[in-house]
């Protein structure tokens, strides 16, 4: 579904990727971990077509993120690390926005909003304009509006901060459902037991370059996923 | 520590001179230089040289009469209402909707601390206005009426008080706004309503401010006398910049008890005020049959709704929508009259009536330009646009939209209004109502093309990109300047090849480069935005 093949992106003089090669299945919901800095946010927005970069190709179904990037972006949805939604709009405004770009037929766009919305318990807040939400609020409709035009692939920015334990186990079972229903989830987290108990397959990386990449097995073999993590950071 | 807040202050207001976005780096001391020199020139150079032959065609007279004092007052009033009209809104969004002020309050900054560091720079940004009135009156008195020690130090000392009147005023008028829109569902409309009223009665007295000076210097020693039986506090108070110590000391006695009153009122309220997230009134969502709507006019749903959700947005950029139609019925009114008068005055230059209405519109449509901050308005939310499946070319079309949508019905109506009031052939009724929409697109476009070239993005009071982007001050020059060279060169050659080729021209060339535009914003234009 998602396949980065040595993508390399400097800012300057600094290389914040370097080199990295990832392949994430259908069905899969891969994880990408790494300290503060190493090059994770980097790696998702290059995915998303939000950032240019130096060398590597992206590809999303077959389809290159640089020479088609309106059809890639057609079957994935991206959420980034802060919320930074339209505040002037209210909630039901922004996804009706997000549902008029992805042309989701009226009917269709209002079951989703009315079951999305009350799994996160947000219908009620719909009407009030995103100024007024909290920080959990602005990430449950982000979420919302990710799942709106049912994309094959969702891509995350450390998606569980905010979130209340609720509506976290809530993100992780939509996650596990939508990779059942053959789509590919790849998010970036820095709670390794999350991690460690949602991910099919986990990618390490550290300033910038792949150091470690497989199954959940593979990667942490005996040792938990922090003992594994703890010791590549150390080396 | 106030030292520090402030130096972030100023660096975010002159952000954009240090500081170059496109290449996301410090700018080269060169260029710094040469933005400053620029700004000075704007600021000394075009105010300060037209308060300088205000106060010239003023002071003489007064002065020869005894009416010194007159003169302070007229000049002193003028600074003030300068000062205090540029920084009202200053005042209400710097002090109480800047974006950081959750994060210094989290800080271990004492609150009056960063009351005063916002206070201070409201302050400076008001006496930088009201000096460019003020230092060209002291300095014409002072080589009119001659320099003494006492006119010296009083005349310092006057300006001191003016800024602190201004800053008073600010403070006084941006806790109202603040205040009305704490308790206020549609701020944004009811804000820009006052805004409206005050510029309205700003107006008011600009045009009648010649007359009123002019009669006051004519009869100065009846009007002096009145004012110093009826209001002695007025006399008193010009009376300082002729170096009267007495006064000087009362003044800034008034003035430290004043400022002491509404520091105190404002610092109770400042801490309410700046987290309060206002009369949010709990609107409960009731579920209503969606419309679906194409991706274009999502986004230009969109962008009217930016615009209309921001006083500041509409006062700074949407002025002109309503400027544009009022011109057109104040000409169906007085048109006649007027063009009556100047097509006598300007006989040898036939149609430049026609002309020079259509440069009136074109400049008054430069004070209506939401698309050129809009670019910079996407902020922290650029994420939006560039991670949807829709064509950058779709975005900045619908940005170029809104603008368009805006200027060209005003415009059309306003060339309509002058067509009908000016006395010349068909041909030239025709392209005064085609020319100014023509200009209103290729307007849209230059907009858009500023925007996209010098963004700002990372700003944490959106005043930054709506009136201190370097983007928005060369749209706005660039849009006098255009109208001024309309006008100008119909007055020198122009009239040689006749109105109706003159606007012919003109409309051609603000076709083809809006279509030039056109063309670059949907290729390179696109470009630079998907990598912003």
């Amino acid at each position: 579904m998602l396949k980065i093949e040595h993508l390399t992106k400097t800012y300057g003089e600094k290389k914040a990727v370097d080199d990295l090669s990832l392949h994430i299945q259908m069905g899969e919901i891969f994880g990408f971990i790494g300290h503060n800095g190493a090059g994770k946010s980097t790696t998702l927005k290059c995915a998303v077509g939000i950032l240019q970069f130096d060398a590597g190709t992206i590809t999303i179904g077959g389809k290159d993120i640089r020479v088609d990037p309106l059809a890639c972006k057609q079957e994935l949805a991206y959420i980034p690390d802060n919320p930074d939604l339209y505040d002037f709009m209210s909630g039901i405004k922004y996804l009706n926005f997000i549902a008029d770009i992805f042309a989701i037929p009226a009917a269709v766009r209002q079951e989703r909003i009315r079951k999305y919305a009350d799994l996160f318990e947000l219908t009620a807040d719909l009407a009030q304009p995103i100024s007024a939400y909290s920080h959990g609020m602005k990430q449950k409709l982000a979420v919302i509006a990710a799942w709106l035009h049912d994309p094959k692939l969702i891509i995350m920015d450390e998606p569980f901060v905010g979130l209340d334990p609720k509506a976290s186990h809530l993100l992780k079972e939509m996650m596990r459902q939508h990779c059942d229903r053959g789509g590919a989830i790849f998010f970036s987290t820095h709670v390794l037991e999350v991690a460690e108990k949602l991910c099919d397959k986990v990618a390490i990386i550290k300033q910038g370059r792949l150091v470690k990449v497989g199954t959940m097995e593979e990667v942490k073999g005996d040792d938990s996923l922090e003992e594994v993590f703890l010791e590549l950071e150390a080396e | 520590m106030l030292k520090v807040l402030l130096k972030k202050q100023m660096a975010e207001v002159f952000k954009s001179y240090f500081y170059d976005a496109k290449k996301n780096k410090m700018r080269s001391k060169g260029a710094i230089a040469a933005w400053f020199v620029f700004f000075f020139v704007i600021m000394v150079g075009m105010l300060g040289g037209m308060f300088t032959f205000l106060s010239q065609s003023m002071c003489g007279g007064l002065v020869q009469v005894g009416m010194g004092w007159l003169y302070f007052l007229l000049l002193s009033g003028i600074a003030i209402v300068l000062g205090a009209f540029g920084s009202v809104f200053n005042t209400y969004s710097g002090l109480y909707l800047a974006k950081d002020n959750d994060l210094l309050l989290s800080l271990p900054i004492p609150t009056r601390t960063i009351m005063a560091a916002r206070l201070l720079n409201v302050y400076l940004l008001g006496a930088m206005y009201s000096a460019t009135a003020m230092l060209p009156a002291l300095i014409v008195y002072w080589v009119t009426a001659g320099v003494t020690a006492a006119r010296v130090i009083c005349g310092i000392l006057l300006l001191l008080i003016v800024t602190v009147i201004v800053l008073l005023l600010s403070c006084v008028l941006g806790w109202a706004v603040a205040r009305i829109s704490l308790h206020l569902k549609n701020k944004s409309f009811v804000t820009v309503l006052i805004a409206l009223l005050f510029i309205g009665a700003y107006y008011f007295f600009y045009f009648k401010a010649a007359d009123l000076i002019r009669d006051l210097i004519a009869n100065a020693a009846v009007y002096g006398e009145q004012i110093k039986g009826a209001a002695y506090g007025l006399y008193l108070f010009g009376r300082i910049g002729e170096g009267d110590w007495l006064a000087a000391g009362i003044f800034l006695a008034v003035n430290a008890a004043l400022f002491a009153l509404v520091w105190g009122v404002m610092s109770r309220s400042f801490l309410r005020i700046a987290t309060s997230t206002g009369a949010v009134k709990k609107v409960r969502y009731v579920e209503k049959s969606a419309k679906q709507k194409s991706a274009f006019s999502a986004l230009l749903g969109k962008e009217f709704g930016r615009f209309t959700s921001s006083a500041n947005y509409m006062l700074n950029c949407g002025l002109g929508v309503l400027l544009i139609p009022a011109v057109g019925v104040l000409l169906l009114i007085k048109g006649r009259e007027v063009f009556g008068v100047i097509d006598v005055f300007l006989a040898v230059r036939p149609g430049a009536s026609a002309v020079l209405l259509c440069a009136v519109v074109c400049l008054l449509s430069s004070m209506a330009n939401t698309v050129t901050p809009s670019v910079s308005l996407e902020g922290k939310s650029l994420w939006i646009p560039q991670s949807l499946p829709i064509p950058p070319k779709t975005v900045l079309r619908a940005k170029a939209s809104v603008q368009l949508i805006l200027t060209a019905v005003p415009m059309l109506f306003a060339g309509i209004c002058a067509a009908l009031v000016v006395d010349t052939s068909p041909g030239i009724k025709i392209l005064m109502c085609v020319m100014p929409p023509v200009y209103a697109a290729f307007s849209a476009m230059f907009g858009s093309f500023l925007g996209v070239r010098m963004p700002l993005l990372n700003w944490t009071n959106e005043l930054a990109p709506i009136k201190q982007g370097g983007a928005v001050a060369i749209a706005l020059f660039s849009g006098w300047g255009i109208a001024f060279i309309l006008g100008g060169l119909y007055l020198l050659i122009g009239y040689k090849i006749g109105a109706a080729a003159y606007l012919l021209i003109w409309t051609v060339l603000f076709a083809a480069a809006a279509l030039l535009l056109l063309r670059w914003l949907d290729t390179r234009g696109s470009r630079l935005f998907a990598e912003l």
